[in-house]
């Protein structure tokens, strides 16, 4: 009797699931694939919005590709798309014009192919949506519901602003304090403008190129300006103009979307809240997403594997905003208790992500592991991620974990 | 025995349901039309249907929404308030009202996905979004016009066109999402506003049979300029 219930509850169980896997499977049918949104990306991407396009990269999918992410699964968070801009192909240069001005002595437009004969400078960097992980936040921020797939490691070339700037014989002014961006509004695009601060100069490249082709048209191209260390957002796609301000921009992508809740010059990275709760977003009681927060990713195993004995691999990456190197990576086998140090891929700051691999001897059975980064500058992550809950659950960073078995 | 094996069948056969329907659809509720009319004319309506906010959430994000460009009368914008604080709150929404079995749905009702960028009577707000109504008259009168139509609305069509003489560039979502008898409904719906001698209504089986294409929104646009308009 016992034997035949279990059977049957099998059976129900499997009925279960494969009304779940065809439910999932309508919907796919229903909802265009990534690959006919925006042709040339995986057909497996995860896609969250149609309109603006907004697709994760599923997690078996980025860590396949530990060294750095290729352009048929690097996620988008698009907040405006341009008509005939959905493709992973290089967008035409010729034509393309970027206005530089604001506090200059001298404001000028420049043809976006007159960066060919500048020296060019590679950077690879993390480009993470400062959304990636709002699903692990508790109770649901509104946003996208990104898992951990909103990120990536790629490598940008082109050319430096400052060099830019050179060239033209072109010198700030004193109040020059942020760099504000306005992405193309072609095809009637809404506008997008985002402003960084002027410390960001150092580094900022117009991205012609990335991972060594040209720049996908869906991923900013033909020309991107991107700001290494900093998160997604702040890389304005198919930038026409390039102001610099006294201050921050006022529109909603400044705030109240992408900003977290703090005390201004203090030295905390956001001021808790009480989750559930709404703030009144201003520019004097927040701050943008700017900085990308340190963090770590455990690639291996994955949630849910079964993995041989008693010798067990892990490894994963890490990555801060890159102005201090990351010094230690740790991993805990028994919820935190005792943590061991795991072998760093180099020593050196760097916007890219590092990849970290230990060994860990665990006895068969049910384990969790966790990781956690620290940089030279003493942050690392909070054990308990929701400590940084806000209404739009950005910048989440708390410890990894992931549970498997050990054959 | 047999109760536990039951609940967990019912919870697995709502949990599926619950699935297929949350992306992308509304509860439906007073106030629905004017949700799907206005906030779809920029984004999909997915950024509303999977948020369940309070009503003071919902309140700042439609102040946000006007600084982005909505346009709505004070009437409109507490309409869609009540809808959003009811049917997509932080509190389940009251028990829809018992079924009426002679409430069939209308390709009126269907058209308030397209009303907020093509206009009530399908005028168009140039030159931002053409035209229907003479338009999709002109479409169907074209040898493949009817199929390309259909694809269209299922696929979207991305890429500049020549519209009754105004060129347009911007996005025209698919609308995928559709069931087959709503997507015929509204087909029919742009149909009345004129048609060909002859026109025969889209049916919810051509609606299906044309999801095994599988386009994309630039393929589409080929089919459109390959058209041959009398």
């Amino acid at each position: 009797m016992e034997k035949v219930n279990r059977r049957t509850t099998l059976k129900l169980m499997g009925m279960g699931v494969a009304l779940l896997a065809a439910g999932g499977r309508g919907l796919a049918q229903q909802t265009p694939t990534a690959d006919q949104l925006v042709k040339g990306k995986n057909p497996k991407m995860i896609v969250l919005s149609q309109r603006p396009v907004v697709m994760e990269t599923p997690y078996d999918l980025l860590v396949s590709n530990p060294e750095r992410t290729p352009k048929e699964i690097l996620y988008i968070r698009n907040n405006v798309d341009l008509p005939g801009y959905n493709t992973v192909e290089g967008a035409n240069l010729e034509g393309w014009k970027v206005e530089v001005s604001g506090l200059v002595d001298k404001p000028f437009t420049f043809e976006a192919k007159e960066l060919l004969s500048l020296p060019q400078h590679e950077v690879t960097m993390v480009l993470q949506c400062s959304g990636n992980g709002r699903t692990l936040y508790n109770p649901r921020p509104s946003g996208n519901p990104w898992k951990r797939g909103g990120m990536g490691n790629v490598t940008f070339r082109g050319v430096r602003l400052k060099d830019l700037l050179a060239a033209k014989g072109v010198k700030l002014g004193e109040k020059a304090y942020y760099i504000t961006a306005h992405a193309s509004r072609q095809g009637n695009a809404p506008e997008f403008v985002r402003s960084v601060p002027i410390h960001a100069l150092e580094n900022a490249l117009l991205a012609l190129s990335m991972n060594g082709e040209p720049l996908p048209a869906v991923h900013g191209g033909p020309v991107r300006l991107v700001f290494p260390g900093y998160f997604g957002v702040n890389n304005v796609k198919w930038v026409e103009k390039i102001e610099f301000t006294e201050g921050e921009n006022t529109t909603t992508e400044q705030v109240p979307r992408y900003r977290v809740p703090t005390i201004p010059n203090a030295a905390i990275p956001f001021l808790p809240q009480e989750p559930g709760k709404t703030y009144p977003y201003t520019l004097q009681n927040s701050r943008p997403n700017w900085l990308v927060t340190l963090n770590s990713f455990i690639f291996a195993p994955l949630e849910g594997q079964t993995v041989e004995g008693p010798y067990v691999r892990v490894e994963g990456v890490a990555f801060n905003d890159g102005i201090v190197p990351i010094v230690s990576v740790e991993v805990s086998t028994n919820g935190g208790r005792t943590w061991h140090q795991a072998q760093l891929e180099r020593q050196e700051k760097s916007f890219g992500w590092l990849r970290w691999r230990t060994t860990v001897y665990l006895r068969s059975g049910e384990h969790e592991i966790m990781a956690r980064a620290w940089d030279a500058a003493g942050r690392s992550q909070p054990l308990d991620g929701n400590i940084a809950w806000n209404e739009r659950g950005y910048e989440y960073s708390g410890v990894m974990r992931v549970k498997f078995t050990v054959a | 025995m047999r109760k536990p094996l039951w609940i967990l069948t019912i919870a697995a056969a709502s949990l599926g349901g619950y699935l297929a329907l949350s992306q992308f659809t509304l509860p439906e509720g007073p106030g629905q039309e004017v949700v799907l009319a206005k906030c779809q004319a920029c984004h999909d309506i997915g950024f509303v249907a999977r948020e369940r906010l309070s009503r003071e959430r919902w309140d700042a994000i439609i102040n946000e929404m006007v600084i982005r460009g909505l346009q709505v009368t004070p009437e409109e914008r507490a309409t869609i308030l009540d809808y959003l604080a009811t049917y997509l709150g932080t509190e389940p929404p009251p028990a829809p009202p018992p079924i009426q079995a002679a409430a069939p749905k209308t390709g009126a009702q269907v058209y308030a996905n397209c009303q907020g960028c093509h206009g009530p009577q399908g005028e168009g707000n140039p030159p931002a979004f053409p035209p229907l109504k003479g338009h999709v008259e002109n479409l169907l009168k074209a040898e493949g016009g009817r199929e390309y139509l259909l694809l269209a609305v299922l696929y979207g069509v991305q890429g500049e066109v020549q519209i009754m003489g105004q060129n347009y560039t911007g996005i025209m979502p698919g609308f995928a999402w559709l069931s087959d008898d709503e997507l015929a409904l509204v087909l029919n719906h742009l149909a009345a506003w004129g048609a060909p001698q002859g026109f025969k209504p889209f049916t919810p089986e051509e609606v299906k049979a044309a999801r095994a294409k599988a386009l994309a929104p630039e393929e589409v646009l080929k089919l459109r300029q390959g058209l041959k308009r009398p």
